[in-house]
C-alpha cells in the first residue's frame, strides 16, 4: 500500500526539459513526498515512544507525587513531595540499608569484575585456543538469570558444591545466603561472575589496539614486565578500563533480577536494593506512589553517574 | 611481557578462570540426573550415581513445559520480528531520507536510551491493565484486566529498540546514495528501495541485532514475572521454572528444576555457539551487556 501511493511519477523525472519554475515545483513536491514517506517509516517507532515512553514517564511523575489505591484512575490524590519525604523519613529503610546496599552491590561487582577481567584479558592475548576461551567466558552472558541464580543458590546451600569444597579442605560450612553478613557479598560474586565475560571482551579489544612497537621499544630499553604493565599497558588501556567501570557500575545500580531469584532481598533487608524496593512497593504492597518516588531517586543516581562519565570522556578527549 | 616469560602462568590463570566459569553449568547438568536423596547432601558428590533421565520426564510433566516453551517462543518471535522491522524502517528514514525534523527525531532516539528500564516497570504494567477496550475494559480503561491477560503483553514493552534504530541507521548511512537514486529513477518507490536494496545490504547488522534481541527476549524475567502474576497462562520458561522452585518443596524438586533449566538454556546456548561471531560483534557494538 505504501509502495503504490508513494512511488514517484515518471513525469517528475523528466523535469529538466521543462521550464525552471516547473522544475522547482516538481522538486518541492518530491521533497514533500519524501517527508511523508519518512514519517510513515518512522510511525511505528514514534507511536511506540508516545505510548511506552512519554506516557509512562508522565504517569510515573504523576504517581510519584500522588496517593492512589490502584484501581480507578479518577481516584488519584495529589500529595506533593510526601512520597519522597517518606523515603527519607526517620525509620525508613530506604537510605540505609537499601540505598547503601545498592551502592555496595554496584561497587562490589565493579571491583570483582574489573580485577578478574584485567587479569584474564592481559593473559589471554597471546594464548592459543582464543575462540575456545572466549566461548567459555561468554556462556554466563547468554544464560537466563533464573538459571544462573538457582544454580548458584544451590551451590551456596549447606549441602551444595561450595560448602562441599570447604568441608573437603577442612574448613567449616558457611551459611552464605542465610547469614545477613555474607548474603550481599555472596550475591555480588554471582553478579560479577555473570558479567566478567563482556568486560574481558572490551579489554581484549583495547589491548589489541596498543601498538606492538611500544612493547618492543620498552624491551630494548630493558624495562621489566612490571614496568611495562604499569607504564604502557595500563595507561593506554585507560579508555577501555573507564568504559568497563562506568557501564559495570551503571548495570550494578539497576540490577535486581538476580537478587529476586536468589534471596528476594533477604534475610531481612540484607540484600535489598533500590530497584527491588521499587518493585516490592508497587507489586507486593500496592504503594504506587512510594514505588515511583523510589524509581526517580534511583534514576537521579544513575543520571549523576552518567553525567560524570560524559565529563570524564570529554576531558579525556581534550587531553589527546 | 608476563605472558612471554611465563606462558604456563597465563595458561594456568586463564584456565582456572574458565573452569570457574564452567563449573556452575556442569553442576546444573550433573544435578539434573541425580535422585531426590542425592542432591544437596554432604559429603558432596559431583557426579550422579546414574545418568537417569527421569527428572527430565518429570520436568516436562510438572512444569507444563510445552506450554512454557510455546509462550517463550511466541513472545521472543514477536519481539525479535518487531524490533528488526521497526529498526530497519526507522533506520532507513533517518539515514537516507530528507525530511524536516530529521535531526530532532535522531536526537530523540539517542536520548531515549538514557532512561533505564526500571523506570518503566510500574507505569507499563498500569498502562496495560488500563488499556482501553481490551480484556473487559471500557473506553476509559476501567472494569477489566486489560491487556495483561494476553500473550501480547509479554512482548509489548519491547517491540521497539532505540539501540536497534541507532545501529541500523549507522550502517545504512554508508550505503551509497547513487545506488538508491538509480533505483528511484527506474521507478522504484521508497518501500521497494528499502526492501530490495537497503535490507539485503544491511543483512549482517540485522542478523547481529536479531540475535542480541532474541537472547535478551528469551532470557527476560522481571516483566514476564509481572505479566504472569496477572495471568498464569502466559508464563514463560524462566518464570515457570522459578515458580516451581519457589512453590514446591525445594529439596525434593531441585533435580527436576535443574533439568528444566537445562532444557530452557539449551536453545540459546546452541544458537550462541552457532552464531557466536555475530553475537560477540553485537556486544562490542552495544558496549557492555
Amino acid at each position: 500500500m505504501v509502495n503504490a501511493t508513494l512511488a514517484p511519477e515518471p513525469t517528475e523525472r523528466a523535469a529538466p526539459d521543462t521550464s525552471a519554475a516547473v522544475g522547482i515545483r516538481v522538486r518541492a513536491r518530491h521533497r514533500r513526498r519524501q517527508a511523508v514517506v519518512a514519517y510513515l517509516f518512522l510511525a511505528p517507532t514514534l507511536l511506540f515512544y508516545a505510548v511506552f515512553l512519554v506516557l509512562p514517564l508522565g504517569f510515573a511523575v504523576l504517581l510519584s507525587t500522588s496517593r492512589w489505591a490502584g484501581f480507578d484512575l479518577g481516584d488519584i490524590h495529589p500529595v506533593g513531595l510526601d512520597n519522597f519525604a517518606g523515603l527519607f523519613a526517620d525509620g525508613s529503610t530506604f537510605l540505609a540499608p537499601i540505598l547503601t546496599n545498592t551502592l555496595l552491590f554496584a561497587l562490589g561487582t565493579l571491583v570483582l569484575a574489573l580485577a578478574g577481567s584485567v587479569l584474564v584479558a592481559t593473559c589471554i592475548d597471546k594464548l592459543r585456543f582464543q575462540g575456545l576461551w572466549r566461548t567459555l567466558y561468554f556462556l554466563p552472558i547468554v544464560t537466563t538469570v533464573v538459571a544462573v541464580g538457582n544454580v548458584w543458590k544451590y551451590m551456596y546451600q549447606p549441602g551444595g558444591l561450595v560448602n562441599g569444597v570447604l568441608n573437603a579442605v577442612g574448613l567449616g560450612s558457611v551459611a552464605f545466603l542465610q547469614d545477613p553478613d555474607t548474603a550481599l557479598p555472596s550475591v555480588v560474586v554471582v553478579q560479577a561472575w555473570a558479567s566478567v565475560g563482556s568486560a574481558i571482551l572490551v579489554l581484549t579489544a583495547g589491548l589489541k589496539s596498543i601498538p606492538e612497537s611500544y612493547y618492543e621499544a620498552a624491551a630494548l630499553d630493558g624495562a621489566g614486565p612490571g614496568t611495562v604493565f604499569w607504564r604502557i599497558t595500563l595507561p593506554l588501556l585507560r579508555p577501555s578500563l573507564l568504559f568497563v567501570c562506568v557501564t559495570q557500575f551503571l548495570t550494578g545500580l539497576q540490577s535486581f533480577a538476580l537478587i529476586i531469584v536468589m534471596t528476594k532481598g533477604g534475610p531481612g533487608d540484607a540484600t535489598n536494593v533500590a530497584a527491588l524496593e521499587m518493585y516490592r512497593q508497587a507489586f507486593s504492597y500496592g504503594d504506587w506512589g512510594a514505588a515511583s518516588a523510589a524509581a526517580f531517586v534511583l534514576f537521579a543516581v544513575v543520571l549523576a553517574v552518567t553525567l560524570v562519565q560524559l565529563w570524564l570522556f570529554r576531558r579525556k578527549g581534550e587531553d589527546a | 611481557m608476563i605472558r612471554r616469560r611465563f606462558p604456563w602462568l597465563s595458561y594456568l590463570l586463564v584456565g582456572t578462570g574458565a573452569v570457574l566459569t564452567v563449573v556452575p553449568f556442569a553442576d546444573m547438568l550433573m544435578t539434573s540426573f541425580k535422585g531426590p536423596d542425592e542432591a544437596g547432601t554432604l559429603p558432596y558428590r559431583f557426579l550422579p550415581r546414574a545418568f537417569d533421565l527421569s527428572n527430565y520426564r518429570a520436568a516436562i510433566q510438572q512444569l507444563d513445559l510445552p506450554v512454557l516453551f510455546r509462550n517463550s517462543v511466541v513472545a521472543t518471535a514477536m519481539i525479535t520480528g518487531s524490533v528488526l522491522l521497526t529498526s530497519s524502517l526507522a533506520g532507513y528514514a533517518l539515514a537516507k531520507l530528507r525530511f524536516p525534523g530529521r535531526d530532532f527525531v535522531f536526537r530523540l532516539v539517542l536520548s531515549t536510551m538514557m532512561f533505564p528500564p526500571f523506570l518503566f516497570f510500574v507505569p507499563h504494567f498500569l498502562i496495560l491493565v488500563h488499556w482501553p477496550l481490551a480484556g473487559g475494559n471500557d473506553l476509559l480503561g476501567r472494569g477489566g484486566a486489560g491487556l495483561t491477560v494476553s500473550i501480547v503483553a509479554l512482548a509489548m514493552p519491547f517491540l521497539v529498540s532505540s539501540f536497534g534504530v541507532f545501529l541500523t541507521r549507522q550502517f545504512m548511512v554508508s550505503i551509497p546514495d547513487e545506488v538508491l537514486e538509480a533505483a528511484r529513477i527506474d521507478g522504484a518507490g521508497e518501500f521497494t528501495v528499502w526492501w530490495r536494496i537497503v535490507v539485503p545490504q544491511t543483512r549482517p547488522v540485522l542478523v547481529t541485532l536479531g540475535l542480541l534481541t532474541f537472547v535478551d527476549a528469551w532470557n527476560e524475567y522481571i516483566w514476564a514475572l509481572l505479566v504472569s502474576t496477572a495471568d498464569p497462562d502466559v508464563m514463560t520458561l524462566p518464570v515457570g521454572i522459578q515458580f516451581l522452585q519457589d512453590h514446591v518443596d525445594p529439596t525434593r524438586t531441585l533435580p527436576i528444576v535443574m533439568a528444566g533449566l537445562v532444557l530452557s538454556v539449551l536453545p540459546v546456548l546452541v544458537l550462541f555457539l552457532l552464531l557466536q561471531k555475530h553475537y560477540i560483534r553485537g556486544v562490542m557494538l552495544s558496549g557492555l551487556k
